[in-house]
C-alpha cells in the first residue's frame, strides 16, 4: 500500500479553533513530520473584542466590568489591577478592611481557577473523574462570590477606593468551612491523580521550558515556577496585605508539565493557609475610602501589578487629567505564554501538545482582549 | 544607572528620572537596541510589558524591563511620529518583544526592523487601518 507521503514531507495540521483541548477558540497550525511537531504557529485574536479601545469612551469606573471578561476564570485578579493603577493615579489610600477582603477574594479566586486547570488537565489527559471531583469544590466557592458579588464568575466587586459592599453575615463561617474542607480534597486528588502512572508518563519530563527562556519571553506564575524561577509579583512588590502574611512561593525545579500541575497544586494549599490569616484578622472597619463623584486622575501614567492564577497581571493606565483614561492596557499573561508555546512543543508528538498546551493553563478571553 | 545611560548614550537618551522602583527614560529610536541590550547586561532579563498609546501630536511606545533579583523596573519610552514609524525590533534580545510588537503593529501601525515575523495578531490580516490611532 502507498500513502503517497515520504517520511521526510511535512504536512499541516490545524489544532482548533473548535477542538476541546484548546480551552477555547485558539488555532495552532501545527507542521508535522510524521507524528511528531516540528513547527507551530499559534493563531489568536477569534475572541477580540476591542476592550481597550471601548475603555478609552469609558468613565474610570466605568471601564471595571469589562476587566471582568478578560481572565474570566480570575475576575477578581483583573479587577485588582486595573484598580491598582487607578488608585496609583490618584493616590488613593484604601481602609484596613477591604485590603483584607480583597486578599480573600483574589486568593478564593486562585484556588478557583486552580480547580478549573485541575479538571480540564486531567479530563485532557483521560482522567474523567478527576474534572467532577475539581468542579465539586469549585463550586462551592462560588457559592461565597455570589453571596458578596451575586455573580459567579463576572464579580467587579473590588471597586475603586475598596470594595462594593461588605461581606454578609454568615460568610466568615462558611468561608472558614471551606478552609478546613480543602485539605483534605487536596490530599483526594493526589491520591486519585498525582502517583498514577499514565498521567505520570505523560506529564513527567515533558514540554521543557528552560528558565532562561521563560524569562526572555515573559513567562511568570507557575509556568515560570515550575521551571524552579523564584518569582512571584505578592512577593515581588506585595499589595494590599500581602506584605503582612505568612506564605510560601512554590517553585519546582523540573521544568516539565508535572512541574507546572503541581506547582498549582501546592498553591491552592497556600492559598488556604493565606485566606485563614486573613478570615481570622479581618479587622472590622469602613470597606471603602471616599472616592468623588467624578474620577478625574491628575496627568500621569500608572502600572497595576498583580499575581492572577495565570502569573503577572498587570494594567498600564495612561491619564491626561479628563475623566476618561487616554489608554487602557493590559497585560496577560497567557499571551506570553502562548508566544513561547512553540518553543516548547517542538520535537514532541501530536498528543503531547495537549499536555504542553494544559500546562501553561491559558484563558483565551485575556489573550485576545 | 541613570549616570551610566548618561555618560554613555549622551544626546540619545531624551529625558531620565526615578519615580520609586521605577527608572522612567525616554531614549531615540535609533539607540533603543542598544540601551536595551545594555539594560540586560545589567540585570533587565524580563521583558514585562510592551505597548504603546497615540499621545496626540506622537506615538509612544513602552517597553518595560524588569530585573527580577533587586526587583527595579527600566521605564523605556520611544517617540514615534503617528504614521509610517519604524523602530528596531527587539525580538534579538528579548522574545517576549515578538508578539507586543506584532500587536503594536496591528493596532497602531508601527513597524518594527528586523522583526522575524511582523503580521497582524489580534485582527484579520484583511483589516483596514490600524484601531488605537485616536
Amino acid at each position: 500500500m502507498t500513502t503517497g507521503l515520504t517520511p521526510t514531507e511535512h504536512i499541516t495540521l490545524n489544532m482548533g479553533p473548535q477542538h476541546p483541548s484548546t480551552h477555547g477558540v485558539l488555532r495552532l497550525e501545527l507542521e508535522l513530520e510524521g507524528e511528531v511537531i516540528v513547527a507551530c504557529r499559534p493563531i489568536i485574536g477569534y475572541l477580540h473584542r476591542g476592550i481597550e479601545k471601548m475603555a478609552e469612551a469609558r468613565t474610570y469606573p466605568q471601564v471595571l466590568p469589562y476587566t471582568d471578561r478578560l481572565d474570566y476564570l480570575s475576575s477578581s485578579s483583573n479587577n485588582m489591577a486595573y484598580v491598582q493603577a487607578v488608585e496609583k493615579l490618584l493616590g488613593l489610600e484604601v481602609p484596613e478592611r477591604a485590603k483584607y477582603l480583597r486578599v480573600i477574594s483574589l486568593e478564593l479566586n486562585r484556588i478557583a481557577s486552580h480547580l478549573v486547570f485541575l479538571a480540564t488537565f486531567a479530563n485532557d489527559l483521560g482522567a474523567t473523574t478527576v474534572f467532577l471531583y475539581g468542579m465539586r469544590e469549585r463550586e462551592l466557592i462560588m457559592d461565597l462570590f455570589s453571596m458578596w458579588a451575586g455573580a459567579r464568575l463576572t464579580q467587579s466587586w473590588i471597586r475603586i477606593g475598596g470594595v462594593g459592599a461588605d461581606i454578609p453575615d454568615g460568610f466568615v463561617d462558611q468561608a472558614l468551612a471551606f478552609c478546613r474542607l480543602m485539605p483534605k480534597r487536596l490530599d483526594e486528588y493526589d491520591r486519585i491523580l498525582t502517583g498514577n502512572r499514565i498521567f505520570r508518563a505523560r506529564t513527567e519530563g515533558v514540554g521543557i521550558l528552560p528558565p532562561e527562556l521563560g524569562v526572555n519571553y515573559g513567562a511568570s506564575g507557575p509556568t515560570l515556577r515550575g521551571s524552579g524561577v523564584e518569582f512571584d509579583v505578592r512577593r515581588a512588590e506585595p499589595y494590599e496585605v500581602y506584605g503582612d502574611l505568612d506564605f510560601e512561593v512554590v517553585t519546582r525545579p523540573t521544568c516539565d508539565c508535572m512541574g507546572r500541575y503541581l506547582v498549582r497544586m501546592q498553591e491552592m494549599r497556600q492559598s488556604v493557609r493565606i485566606l485563614e490569616q486573613c478570615l481570622k484578622r479581618l479587622p472590622e472597619g469602613e470597606v471603602r475610602a471616599k472616592v468623588p463623584r467624578v474620577i478625574r486622575p491628575p496627568e500621569g501614567e500608572a502600572y497595576g501589578r498583580v499575581e492572577s492564577p495565570r502569573g503577572e497581571f498587570a494594567c498600564y493606565v495612561v491619564s491626561d487629567g479628563s475623566p476618561r483614561p487616554a489608554r487602557v492596557r493590559f497585560r496577560a499573561p497567557s499571551f506570553y505564554h502562548l508566544s513561547v508555546l512553540p518553543r516548547m512543543l517542538q520535537g514532541w508528538k501530536v498528543g503531547d501538545a495537549v499536555a504542553i498546551l494544559g500546562s501553561i493553563d491559558i484563558v483565551l478571553g485575556e489573550v485576545d482582549r | 544607572m541613570i549616570e551610566e545611560l548618561r555618560s554613555r548614550f549622551g544626546e540619545a537618551l531624551l529625558s531620565a528620572e526615578q519615580v520609586g522602583r521605577e527608572l522612567r527614560v525616554s531614549v531615540a529610536a535609533a539607540a533603543l537596541p542598544e540601551v536595551a541590550a545594555f539594560a540586560k547586561e545589567h540585570g533587565f532579563h524580563y521583558p514585562a510589558d510592551i505597548t504603546a498609546w497615540d499621545a496626540g501630536d506622537e506615538l509612544r511606545v513602552v517597553y518595560r524591563l524588569v530585573d527580577l533579583a533587586s526587583g527595579e523596573h527600566l521605564v523605556i519610552t520611544v517617540p514615534a511620529p503617528r504614521s509610517g514609524a519604524r523602530l528596531p525590533s527587539l525580538v534579538p534580545i528579548f522574545g517576549g518583544a515578538d508578539w507586543p510588537e506584532r500587536e503594536i503593529y496591528d493596532l497602531f501601525g508601527v513597524r518594527f526592523d528586523g522583526h522575524p515575523d511582523l503580521r497582524r495578531i489580534l485582527l484579520t490580516d484583511d483589516w483596514e487601518g490600524h484601531p488605537l490611532l485616536k
